[in-house]
């Protein structure tokens, strides 16, 4: 991938040497076009739709300040739901993790671990909410418990992952003292994955609160149901004043979890 | 004491990995066993310590107020209660590098402690004080609250010994305790494991017969699976000849049993190990 | 051996596991006082997971047997997820070309000038901090429902995903090859065709792949706001109650992300692997 071999060789081959590269495009091309009228994407309809949109962004401002004290209740709703979710979520990962560790767990307990920690990594979490919000109504129970399962996906396979990486030798030693596999875990396993599983957990807050944004609108309550609210009903100034809180929630929680991951990295803590 | 009866283990292919190995060790003993790659010295470890099973035969262990424990044959709770009076101590250390040394320390106690207490609420600071004894024993105790990954790995082995003294075991196991450090550590080493014996039989695998020689009150050599030699441990130059072969020339040093520290052995019976901690 | 009957030295010097399990316990105690007391300004139940746990069983009754023969009766389903599949790919692609062109004037070693630097990196940071629900909902009123807002949600969201990422990998291209291009005489343009773009290709690929992944997630919730597709599909079944219908669309759905994700690593590791790319 030199760049004189790479002029050099561009002028000399035949047309050979674009074939595959060629096809390649070709394909792409044609997947471009397919998508493309799926998605109605009209090139015709952009000016116009560019137009409108400026038009519409009219209607956002100048944002309702007036309704900032009211909007400031919701997005703390939003920040402490994902600030108790995460806690939780924590929680059923690392029992998960532990099932679906092959140095830990039996093998008829590691394969079904394994399967649902793949299988919840491909729920979108709105899935789990709506379901929830079937069976028990709308309130904070389903969005945080959506939130919770949600992270079972990614922090349950970092975990299982990272415990299948300790050196076996280590766990073999302090089993020669006579501990049980339950203490082994306790004094050999958590040590080993404690800091980079805190600094995972910070970041997966990270997420939650924006997914607690999303989950918002769709019944879980805070600055998201807010939003949607205002949309709905056509108060667009409102739903201005709202994006920006929600701006400055996700700008927040952004800051904070970095301050937290820097601390937890740099002072190698281990509870 | 240790009873080894008659410990045998061969391969599906045929090939004899252990015959009938037999010996017993009671307290005021250091055993060094000897061997060349692939003999069976670590396997025979691994038997008496319950992580590899023989074909056939069995070891045992009595502790000093009668109890028995048949090693070989138990599992579970029997088999942790059996290691909670061996105190071992690996080439590679293992010890858990992101804990303190003084939590590696206290590790060895886990046997004791119910895994109740020791998830909810940890060590007592009784027996804190017991591991930063034992710390002082191999003189680490300046290092206890040091991050143990941090240490070289003369002073990770000095804190695994501790680890060994502080379950107060009734035996002392060592697979190839030294082959991993420096002549000067290996020699630090050897004067700690010494005087151990003194009170708890002390059984070690090693490769430097001239560390043996010097440190050890008794010799066990194992030639393909089978004892060989079994009393001092000053061994002529024909019987260690006999005991390694053609590797005897990588092995040896010129002055076997000089007050120098002599250089340290080549690390090309590694392969041999892989081979001997064979399940 | 002393260790057996051992008095604890006056000032040890090492942390006491007593004051160790104080500290910790105290962190655990701080930990729950926050959990229970926002819990409770929230509104959080959780002994509803205990108390409702029927009606949890109840909507699973109603769910099971999943009504699979949806999949293949109702034609328009097809379509769905070819809408989603197509916005997601659409706009993965779409993102991460504009975000490419882009992220060039936004690094420090191919800026034509640092004001356009500031600029673009603040557009980036601005569309990485907007959460997608945002861009969607305003997208939504703009062009109406259906996918071409979806589409446009995503182009937008990936744009500021990318951004950042291209400009900082093309802010860290080892400079070598980029003095020898340019030392034969070849302009701006070129020393970024030859010396810098095949640098940056490999971890843009991955990341262009993985953001695949993210859409379509994304695509199937933004879809459920009004942006068609699968998304659409399932809240349709959800507001008119047909439970065996929306299990049959959530197992498609998992199915269609597992099975994507499948195909995505086999291609990138193709593409990687290989090279392929002029």
């Amino acid at each position: 991938m030199t760049t004189a071999a790479g002029l050099a060789s561009e002028r000399a081959g035949g047309w050979r040497r674009f074939r595959r590269p060629f096809l390649a495009a070709l394909v792409l091309g044609a997947l471009v076009w397919w998508s493309a009228a799926l998605c109605r994407v009209s090139l015709d309809e952009l000016g116009p739709a560019l137009v409108k949109g400026i038009e519409v962004g009219g209607f956002f401002l100048p944002p309702d300040w007036r309704a900032l004290p009211e909007l400031l209740q919701p997005a703390l709703v939003t920040m402490l739901l994902a600030a108790v979710a995460t806690p939780l979520g924590l929680a059923l990962s690392i029992g998960f993790g532990l099932a679906g560790a092959r140095n830990l767990a039996p093998e008829w307990l590691r394969m079904p671990a394994r399967w649902l920690i793949g299988i919840e990594r491909a729920l979108p979490e709105l899935i789990t909410l709506l379901l929830l919000v079937a069976a028990l109504g709308i309130g904070p129970f389903p969005g945080v418990m959506a939130l919770a399962i949600g992270s079972i996906g990614m922090l349950g396979k970092l975990i299982a992952d990272a415990i299948e990486e300790i050196d076996p030798r280590v766990l073999e030693s302090v089993e020669s003292v006579g501990a049980t596999r339950w203490q082994t875990i306790r004094h050999a396993v958590l040590p080993e994955i404690m800091p980079g599983l805190l600094a995972n957990t910070i970041f997966r807050f990270e997420v939650n609160v924006r997914s607690s944004v999303l989950l918002g609108a769709a019944g879980a309550g805070g600055i998201g149901f807010e939003l949607n609210k205002a949309m709905s009903m056509l108060e667009y100034e409102r739903a201005m004043t709202a994006i920006l809180v929600t701006l400055a929630l996700v700008f927040g929680a952004e800051r904070l979890s970095d301050f937290l991951r820097r601390r937890v990295l740099d002072g190698g803590k281990l509870k | 004491m240790l009873y080894v009866e008659n410990l045998s283990k061969s391969l599906p292919n045929g090939r004899v990995l252990l015959d009938r190995v037999s010996f017993s060790v009671k307290p005021g003993e250091f055993v060094g066993i000897l061997g060349a790659s692939g003999a069976g010295k670590s396997l025979t470890l691994r038997c008496v310590l319950g992580l590899t099973r023989p074909d056939s035969g069995r070891a045992r262990l009595v502790t000093s107020n009668g109890t028995e424990f048949d090693l070989t044959g138990a599992s579970g709770r029997r088999l942790r209660e059996a290691r909670r009076r061996m105190g071992v101590i690996f080439q590679g250390f293992h010890l858990v590098k992101r804990l303190r040394v003084l939590d590696n320390v206290m590790i060895g106690r886990l046997g004791e402690i119910s895994p109740w207490r020791s998830w909810f609420y940890g060590f007592t600071d009784r027996e804190a004080a017991g591991a930063f004894e034992a710390l002082r024993c191999v003189k680490m105790e300046s290092c206890a609250e040091r991050v143990t990954g941090t240490l070289s790995g003369g002073e990770m082995q000095r804190v695994a010994i501790a680890r060994a003294m502080f379950q107060q075991p009734e035996l002392f196991l060592a697979d190839e305790p030294i082959a991993s450090l420096d002549p000067s550590n290996s020699l630090a080493i050897m004067k700690l494991l010494r005087p151990l014996a003194a009170a708890t039989p002390v059984v070690g695998v090693f490769h430097q017969p001239e560390m043996t020689a010097r440190f050890c009150t008794r010799v066990i050599a194992i030639k393909h699976g089978r004892i060989i030699y079994d009393g001092a441990p000053e061994l002529s130059h024909a019987k260690l000849e006999e005991i390694y072969g053609n590797e005897l020339m990588e092995v040896l040093r010129p002055a076997p049993v000089a007050p120098a520290p002599a250089p340290s052995p080549e690390p090309a019976h590694s392969a041999g190990l892989e081979l001997a901690k064979l399940a | 051996m002393s260790a057996a009957v051992s008095a604890v030295p006056a000032v040890p010097p090492y942390v006491l596991p007593s004051d160790q399990l104080r500290r910790r316990l105290g962190g655990f105690l701080a930990v729950a006082v926050f959990l229970v007391g926002s819990g409770a300004f929230l509104g959080f139940k959780p002994w509803l997971l205990i108390t409702d746990f029927h009606y949890i069983v109840k909507l699973a009754a109603e769910m099971v047997p999943p009504n699979l023969a949806l999949l293949w009766e109702k034609t328009t389903l097809r379509a769905s997820v070819a809408e989603t599949v197509a916005m997601a790919f659409l706009g993965t692609l779409v993102g991460g070309f504009a975000a490419l062109g882009l992220a060039f004037f936004a690094a420090a070693n191919t800026a034509p000038h640092p004001a356009v630097r500031a600029v673009v990196r603040a557009l980036f940071q601005f569309e990485r901090a907007t959460p997608n629900l945002i861009t969607a909902l305003v997208l939504l009123v703009a062009v109406g429902f259906g996918p071409f807002a979806g589409f446009l949600a995503l182009t937008i969201g990936s744009l500021g995903m990318f951004g950042k990422l291209f400009s900082d990998a093309i802010e860290q291209v080892d400079t070598g090859p980029t003095e020898a291009v340019a030392s034969v005489g070849a302009t701006r343009w070129q020393v970024i065709r030859f010396a810098i773009l095949p640098q940056v290709l490999p971890s843009v690929v991955g990341n262009v792949f993985y953001a695949f992944d993210v859409n379509l997630r994304l695509a199937i919730a933004l879809g459920i706001y009004g942006a068609g597709g699968l998304g659409f599909e399932l809240q349709l079944a959800m507001k008119v109650l047909r439970y065996p219908d929306v299990l049959a669309l959530v197992l498609l759905i998992v199915v269609l992300i597992t099975a994507m994700e499948r195909v995505s690593d086999f291609l990138r590791r193709r593409l990687i692997g290989h090279d392929t790319l002029k």
